[in-house]
């Protein structure tokens, strides 16, 4: 018991430790700075939101006051069916998009992160078997899936988070399991392999640390994917009825005729909502992958995630036409070079070595003056 | 292409079909012991249990839920081979496959519409951009893309029905579901659709047209690296030529696969943007099916989606094989 439990320790430590470094170089990248101040911002909304709202967003009796238009009593005006304080609506509804969208981006890192090393490093029949399941969630649409499994086992937020993150796992699933695949023919491991340490051993001491960078930034761009999804499912009326959220005030806005009344702020304001929280995360992901690989650092920032699909699909076609484990790993995929960056970040994080914070800092310095290159013309 | 590529490629594909019809097949089964149970009529008091039995019996095979779990399954797979997703438990118990027939075409006019134009003006903006790199073009791309990836579809669907529908009154909000009771390929019929697809098509295609245009921007940049556009200058060539001729043909093939890949979403794509325009579509007979717990209706909807989205990537893997043979190889 006593050494599960110093094993866990061990890796919250490695995980805080891992985090810490990260706001560190997220706060020296300029736009890794924006994204965190507002981030800041929503989770202060979020978590001060009874005292900062004016009004109870709950309240459905005042009568009296429905539909109003925005003056300094009601910032935002009120909903024209129910005479909510619109404005109090969008501070609480911030809670609901951050919490769903943080905690299935870290349900969603744990299991991808399990299933794509278990795939990448096991190999056989686990990777087989892992890699139809993704198959088969990737060919199944997401949304109709969602919204058959809420259907099914109701509402609320827990079923919502366990059926995104059911649902969810399988692109970060794909995307560790070919930096492992890269990984595991790197000598550290060889070495410890050959030193008899244990399969758990080598993938929570070597193969966890090298891509716990990749998990970190695939995070913060699961969960804005999260959150964009939570507001649609919302939207159709599909989310917990009894929460506030951005996507069920549009919804609302809507059916209640706000266009016909031409009410364009009830519709306007969730959206920004819906906007800065998902670009916030966004912008936090583009910039960790900017800071860890350095290659990218050339050309723009949002077609990153595009680019990250691209590479990621076809290195799928690559593998599944080469199912020979003997030769699995041979093949270089284009993010090649992430890993690279992740082989060294895992050196650094080794505890024998007393260097590893400076050491991590100088090559962020280094990165620095590339911020000039991208205005260059062709 | 090899042959044994080919079969396994063609397995593969049939076996997660059948894991998806599996799937389909169970997931509304979770945690219910009979599922006809809210069909059946309420016991009045002189009827005795047999009859009620019966009753319940005349009820199950009308829903088509005779039998056990199993035996329901393997019937399912039998009339599924036949291309038979059973009946929907709306009124007059229709053949689900009709339905999804009939609004088919609906989702087609708006989905391939909004696939062609983004790949079209995609490329072409691409292009630009990548001509003009690092000039306002090409920063106003980027400013777009940031603002469109961060955006729901949904809500950019909102705000334009907002502005074009009701304040200025150019295209239709709420398009009546009803606008050309009979297609009949006339002028009159098709411009009715085109005129009330406009509003959902532009809302779809904003964000296509921004991702394929950066796509196209950054592989054109990555290719006119290379050496053979090059040589291709120092021959002499006219600028149009390198472009057109060299730079742009090498650059197509990661469009190829995002293509492939929005092949593959065409009809379970649009589920939202046709709840807003009250669009006559695969989206709002799911979303009706779901508030009427119509579960054959549904899971026939979702095995059909699955369907189409294998067969597009099967297509796209071997086309893409077809224009870069190394990906046959197996990149050894």
């Amino acid at each position: 018991m006593k050494k599960v439990l110093m094993r866990i320790g061990c890796i919250l430590m490695q995980i805080l430790y891992a985090i810490g470094r990260f706001f560190k170089k997220l706060w020296k990248h300029k736009q890794g700075r924006v994204g965190l101040i507002i981030v800041g911002f929503l989770a202060i909304l979020a978590i001060f939101a009874p005292l900062i709202a004016p009004y109870d967003p709950y309240d459905v009796t005042q009568r009296a006051a429905k539909g109003l238009l925005p003056s300094w009593e009601h910032l935002l005006g009120t909903t024209i069916t129910t005479g909510q304080d619109i404005f109090s609506m969008l501070i609480y509804g911030t809670r609901s998009s951050l919490s769903i969208g943080l905690i299935t981006g870290i349900v969603i890192a744990i299991l991808g992160s399990l299933l794509g090393i278990a795939a990448g490093y096991l190999g056989g029949w686990v990777d087989t078997v892992i890699m139809r399941i993704v198959d088969v969630l990737l060919v199944i649409p997401t949304l109709p899936l969602v919204i058959v499994m809420t259907n099914v086992l109701g509402t609320s937020y827990a079923v919502i988070v366990i059926v995104f993150a059911a649902f969810g796992w399988t692109g970060l699933a794909r995307v560790i399991r070919s930096q492992v695949m890269l990984i595991k023919n790197a000598n550290y491991v060889k070495a410890a392999e050959l030193a008899g340490a244990s399969k758990w051993y080598i993938m929570w001491r070597h193969i966890l640390p090298a891509v716990s960078n990749l998990l970190i930034m695939s995070t913060a761009l699961t969960s804005a994917g999260i959150m964009v999804a939570e507001a649609g499912l919302s939207f159709l009326g599909l989310g917990n009825p009894e929460a506030i959220s951005w996507g069920k005030m549009l919804a609302d806005a809507q059916s209640s005729g706000a266009m016909l009344f031409g009410h364009w702020w009830s519709i306007l304001a969730p959206g920004v909502g819906i906007f800065l929280s998902v670009y916030s995360f966004m912008r936090i992901g583009l910039a960790l992958e900017e800071i860890l690989n350095p290659r990218m650092r050339k050309g723009s920032n949002m077609i990153k995630v595009f680019k990250h699909l691209n590479n990621t699909y076809l290195d799928e076609v690559f593998a599944s036409m080469d199912d020979d484990s003997k030769r699995r790993g041979e093949y270089q995929p284009p993010a090649a070079n992430l890993a690279e960056v992740a082989v060294t970040d895992a050196a650094e994080t080794k505890p024998q070595d007393p260097n590893a914070g400076p050491a991590a800092d100088t090559t962020s310095e280094n990165f620095e003056p590339a911020e000039k290159e991208t205005g260059e013309t062709a | 292409m090899k042959a044994s590529y080919v079969i396994k490629r063609i397995l593969l594909t049939v076996f997660i079909f059948f894991v998806v019809v599996t799937l389909c097949f169970f997931i509304p089964r979770i945690g219910v012991t009979d599922p006809a149970s809210r069909y059946y009529p309420v016991q009045s008091a002189g009827m005795s249990d047999d009859v009620y039995e019966a009753i319940k019996e005349q009820v199950r095979i009308q829903y088509g839920l005779n039998g056990s779990t199993w035996e329901q399954y393997i019937t399912y797979l039998g009339k599924l081979f036949s291309g038979d997703l059973g009946n929907s438990y709306q009124s007059g118990t229709p053949k689900v496959i009709d339905l999804i027939a009939d609004r088919l075409p609906w989702t087609l006019v708006l989905s391939v519409s909004n696939l062609l134009i983004s790949l079209v003006i995609g490329i072409i903006i691409g292009t630009m951009a990548a001509w003009k790199r690092g000039r306002w073009q090409d920063r106003a791309l980027l400013n777009a893309s940031t603002f469109t990836t961060a955006l729901p579809a949904f809500f950019i669907a909102l705000i334009l029905s907002f502005y074009l529908g009701f304040e200025w009154e150019i295209f239709p909000a709420y398009t009546d579901q009803n606008m050309v009771p009979n297609f009949d390929w006339s002028w009159k019929a098709i411009s009715t659709v085109a005129y009330n697809a406009a509003l959902p098509v532009f809302a779809m295609a904003i964000g296509g047209i921004v991702s394929y245009g950066q796509s196209t921007r950054n592989s054109v940049i990555a290719v006119s690296g290379d050496e053979f556009i090059l040589t291709a200058k120092s021959k002499g060539l006219s600028n149009n030529r390198v472009i057109y001729g060299h730079t742009l043909r090498n650059a197509l093939l990661p469009i190829v696969t995002q293509f492939g890949m929005n092949v593959s979403g065409l009809i379970g794509g649009s589920v939202v943007i046709e709840q807003i325009f009250n669009w006559n579509g695969m989206g709002t007979l799911f979303l009706t099916a779901n508030s009427n717990n119509d579960y054959p209706l549904m899971m026939g909807i979702m095995i059909f989606m699955s369907a189409f989205a294998l067969v597009a990537n099967l297509l796209t893997d071997f086309v893409y094989c077809l224009l870069d043979p190394r990906v046959t190889l197996g990149g050894r």
